[in-house]
């Protein structure tokens, strides 16, 4: 049996889980609690992964980040990164696909905070940064862990926009998901079984610490 | 000294406003909307105004000029608002602790024991928001707010969410924050009897406007000031003494000045400073003492002055302190009221509110 699907597909979401958590939870903030140009803009294009057809997501991605476009020319001459046809390409094209899914409770949940909390604290003495560390963060937790149990289980499952970017390279991109449509198509019942049993668990695995850490 | 002088526009009035407090405590008054939440802020450095200045003891806040503007963090005043706004997710040790932990040792003016015992929170100090009554948290966000040593402390109707019973158990603890801690305390209330059991010290504001400032007594016959407290039913807050108590006719012996006072029965020890509360509607005036009525108390006085603002008499006796009545303007004519002249004030036993204590 081949385990390297499903252990390349658990590396993926991990990873731009923590992608999402940190970026997300910034752009979550900004968006709840500041008022800036083109705010509006930002908005849609931030829901646009969720509308999108993966394949065109994916398709945007692969002329984005290319060779032959200016940011897939310079991340791959100075920083040495190619992101097509390789797991880093599966990382950007789970944690795209999946931030809206976490920006949104977040987004929900610092706007739920009551802001004269924060303002209070400011009068006690703490610095805009501090505010957000010590009262805005531990009170949107909740949106927070929504968000990346959301993002984890969007990013497990990324099909479309993955295969577009990093392809279908068995033993280097070839995530779970991919893995179960091959097995499929080329009639191998068992790794397909497997494969299905094992991603079945992990999902009602994170509804069930969903359920249990936002519930308390 | 607090000084103050700011404009600020909004989007339906304009605040603007030029005062200078030299009281430790002064109570901003003024009907909804007359803009004292968005002073409060101003001070605070929550909103910023458009143009002017604040400073507190020549230290300049907030200057358009200078081009000073101190973030709210390093402004060192106190807010307390009208809802606690404890941190939900801290206990209260952790509440009151917040500003404390950030001040450096030596700007540390208060300890945590010393406010804890002031406000008498010691058990409650484990406890989370949720588990405290209401003037349990109203108790702690003072106390959080004193712990930061504030050198100014606002105070945005910090008790109108509060009934009568607790208002009168925390009015005292404003008052040892005034003497005993000297910090210099401005209160926005629309409640009379809160100001004048705090201070005596009033800016009136109406429609952004500081129409008044001083004196209650002296600035309650201004004409736009008047209606104010005519709108919230004016109330004489006097402070008496307790001379004796009959618990089984429920009443007790006060005294104001020289006059003797039948009120409520109050369970307090003779020789206690309480205030008393009467409201002017609840004076009856009358020429001649007379006889064979329930009401408890006559007072007599002589007529102080007789004031007529928006077909409503306003007349102040002097019975040994001053003492607000309000009547008819018919009355005024019929009774042929007139300064100077002496007068028998009827206030039904009843109709007397029983308030904190003095000190």
């Amino acid at each position: 049996m081949n385990w390297f699907p499903f252990y390349l597909s658990l590396k993926v979401a991990v990873v731009a889980t923590l992608i999402n958590s940190l970026l997300g939870t910034g752009i979550a903030w900004n968006m709840a609690r500041r008022q800036f140009r083109g705010k509006a803009l930002i908005e849609a294009l931030l829901v646009q992964p969720l509308v999108m057809p993966p394949t065109v997501l994916g398709y945007y991605l692969l002329i984005s980040f290319g060779r032959y476009s200016p940011l897939g020319d310079f991340l791959a001459e100075t920083l040495g990164i190619s992101l097509v046809f390789t797991w880093q390409g599966a990382v950007l094209a789970s944690s795209i696909s999946s931030i809206p899914l976490f920006i949104m409770p977040a987004r929900a949940a610092f706007e739920g905070i009551d802001r004269r909390l924060e303002q209070v604290a400011r009068t006690l003495g703490q610095s805009p940064w501090g505010v957000f560390r010590t009262i805005s963060l531990p009170l949107a937790w909740r949106g927070i862990v929504a968000g990346m149990v959301m993002t984890f289980a969007r990013a497990m499952g990324e099909f479309g926009a993955t295969l577009m970017l990093a392809g279908n390279i068995p033993g280097k991109t070839q995530t779970a998901s991919i893995a179960i449509y091959d097995a499929v198509q080329s009639g191998d019942t068992t790794l397909a079984n497997a494969l299905v049993a094992l991603m079945t668990l992990l999902s009602i695995a994170a509804l069930w610490f969903a359920n249990r850490f936002l519930k308390r | 000294m607090l000084s103050i002088r700011l404009t600020r526009r909004l989007s339906d009035f304009v605040l603007d406003v030029d005062v200078t407090c030299p009281y430790p405590v002064t109570a901003i008054f003024g009907p909804s909307g007359a803009g004292k939440s968005t002073l409060l802020n101003l001070m605070a450095g929550l909103l910023r105004p458009d143009r002017g200045e604040i400073s507190i003891d020549g230290e300049v806040l907030f200057s358009s000029d200078a081009g000073i503007d101190l973030p709210p963090e390093r402004r060192r005043i106190g807010y307390v608002f009208q809802d606690d706004l404890l941190f939900p997710h801290l206990t209260v040790a952790a509440n009151l602790r917040y500003g404390h932990d950030l001040l450096r040792p030596q700007d540390r003016r208060l300890n945590v024991d010393q406010v804890v015992d002031l406000l008498q929170l010691g058990p409650l100090l484990g406890r989370r928001p949720d588990r405290l009554s209401g003037g349990e948290r109203q108790r702690v966000a003072l106390g959080r707010a004193l712990l930061a040593s504030p050198r100014l402390l606002l105070m945005d109707e910090p008790l109108t969410s509060l009934d009568q019973g607790l208002k009168d158990r925390i009015i005292p603890y404003l008052r040892h924050i005034r003497s005993d801690l000297n910090i210099p305390i401005l209160y926005v209330s629309h409640s009379v009897a809160e100001i004048l059991e705090l201070t005596g010290q009033v800016i009136v504001l109406r429609r952004g406007r500081a129409v008044a400032c001083g004196d209650f007594f002296d600035v309650v016959h201004h004409p736009e000031v008047l209606p104010l407290i005519e709108a919230h039913g004016f109330e004489n807050v006097l402070p008496v003494e307790v001379l004796s108590g009959d618990p089984a006719r429920g009443v007790s012996v006060v005294r104001y000045g020289v006059q003797d006072l039948k009120v409520p029965y109050c369970d307090r020890p003779v020789g206690t400073r309480i205030f008393i509360g009467v409201r002017a509607d609840d004076i009856i005036l009358c020429r001649e003492r007379p006889s064979g009525l329930s009401v408890r108390n006559a007072v007599q006085g002589r007529v102080m002055e007789v004031s007529a603002v928006e077909g409503k008499g306003l007349v102040y006796v002097d019975v040994g302190k001053r003492l607000a009545v309000k009547v008819t303007l018919e009355a005024i004519e019929e009774l042929r009221l007139k300064v100077g002249e002496s007068v028998t004030c009827l206030i039904k036993t009843n109709s007397v509110r029983i308030g904190p204590e003095v000190e």
